[in-house]
């Protein structure tokens, strides 16, 4: 069985779908000997060698993350050229997993609706779609905060081996939290309150000099 | 003039497609009974600008704060945009969905947000940067396969796109609507 990994991040190789997508192949990994996962990135490669790799796969799986409510646009003109490419490969299985910085699954449930057409329009069949949520940053999170999911893509990735689908249970843990929970939305207004929501980027805009520029409204007419 | 709620539209036009010509006929006559109307309209093709992709590096969060840090047309975009009153964009569907060059520049929108985070009916969502921005509206041409559910399906994810845009979405509409009833439409939405 051949399995492809099409990674549609347009940061390609330093991308945190990247840090997903080595997860979920030690998962893999773990029971396949042979270990037959080949990757791809959307941003670097040319669209016959991804078509190619559509074509040649049992199963493929397209990684990006949500960028404005839908895939990046570069995903999009992907997708575009199956309007002029008819797949031939219809044993091909294809599932997505959509990760976003968002912690709640709410905002990518949308764009899954539209993936799940998309394989219904290529005519070939659907494993669904894993949504992650809470993922900019995991890159400098320390490890006791990205173990979970770590773990929980590295399971993905084993249950593939397993069972060649993307395991429901699986799917359902990472899209949790669906919606904020109230005491997650009280602890977020009262830690917002004490400028703890914004370290993140804080620390981004401080390292650049940018800090006191971060409100700028650069089209603002004087 | 007509009295209306919008004075400055902007319609992003992405058709890929230069001899689609009923999908441009259509916009053009749609810009056109704006413009009629006193309305300052302007029809951005987004085929003839250089728009290079959202590389997601964040420069314009955290670098240099509202700004893209690869030079090309999209800061002009972004401008007219933020001091419009409505933002037509306008597509083709491809694969179910508006036009990659029409998503490019959307993602493009980005640094007219914040990066900071905050909590909008229970949900969290960027903050704004900007003090007002203008309503949102979609235009799409049909494909021969298009369904209800593609209908609903690229809907929502603009309806969506427009909370994150701390904007509303008036409308999503085909390119078959009868353009009087269209433009009638438009000038009578209120935010």
């Amino acid at each position: 069985m051949k399995l492809s990994i099409i990674n549609g991040s347009p940061r390609g190789k330093g991308s945190n779908s990247k840090i997903l997508t080595d997860q979920f192949r030690k998962g893999f990994c773990s029971v396949e000997s042979h270990c037959d996962i080949r990757e791809y990135f959307i941003k670097s490669a040319t669209y016959s060698e991804l078509i190619n790799a559509l074509e040649s796969s049992d199963f493929a799986i397209i990684i990006f993350p949500l960028y404005t409510d839908a895939m990046p646009g570069i995903v999009k003109r992907f997708f575009e050229e199956f309007t002029n490419y008819h797949l031939k490969n219809h044993k091909l299985k294809l599932g997505f997993i959509v990760q976003s910085g968002f912690p709640e699954a709410i905002h990518s449930r949308y764009l899954e609706k539209y993936l799940d057409k998309l394989a219904k329009r290529l005519e070939i069949d659907y494993l669904g779609t894993a949504i992650k949520g809470g993922i900019e940053g995991i890159k400098i999170q320390p490890k006791w905060m990205t173990r979970k999911t770590m773990e929980m893509f590295y399971d993905l990735g084993q249950h593939m081996a397993l069972d060649w689908e993307l395991n429901n249970e699986i799917i359902k843990r990472l899209s949790t939290p669906e919606l904020l929970s109230r005491f997650f939305i009280f602890m977020y207004r009262v830690i917002g309150k004490l400028g703890f929501t914004n370290f993140y980027w804080d620390q981004q805009l401080k390292k650049n000099n940018a800090f006191g520029n971060r409100f700028a409204q650069p089209y603002s007419k004087p | 003039m007509a009295k209306t709620y919008w004075m400055k539209i902007t319609i992003l036009n992405g058709n890929p497609y230069e001899d689609n010509k009923t999908f441009e006929s259509y916009l053009d006559e749609v810009a056109l009974a704006l413009d009629d109307l006193g309305l300052d309209v302007i029809t951005v093709t987004l085929r003839d600008k250089n728009i290079h992709s959202c590389t997601g590096c964040w420069g314009c969060w955290v670098k240099n704060p509202g700004e893209c840090s690869i030079p090309d047309d999209s800061g002009e975009i972004r401008d007219k945009i933020i001091h419009s009153d409505l933002i037509i964009f306008a597509s083709p569907l491809i694969m179910g969905f508006t036009s990659a060059l029409l998503k490019i520049l959307q993602d493009k929108l980005i640094p007219l947000l914040h990066p900071y985070l905050e909590i909008v009916n229970n949900e969290i969502h960027h903050q704004k940067r900007y003090d007002q921005y203008p309503g949102l509206a979609l235009l799409f041409q049909p494909e021969p396969e298009t369904d209800d559910e593609d209908i609903q399906i690229v809907t929502d994810i603009y309806h969506r796109f427009s909370i994150n845009f701390k904007s509303e979405l008036l409308f999503s509409k085909s390119v078959e609507t009868p353009i009087e009833k269209l433009v009638n439409e438009i000038i009578h939405y209120q935010r």
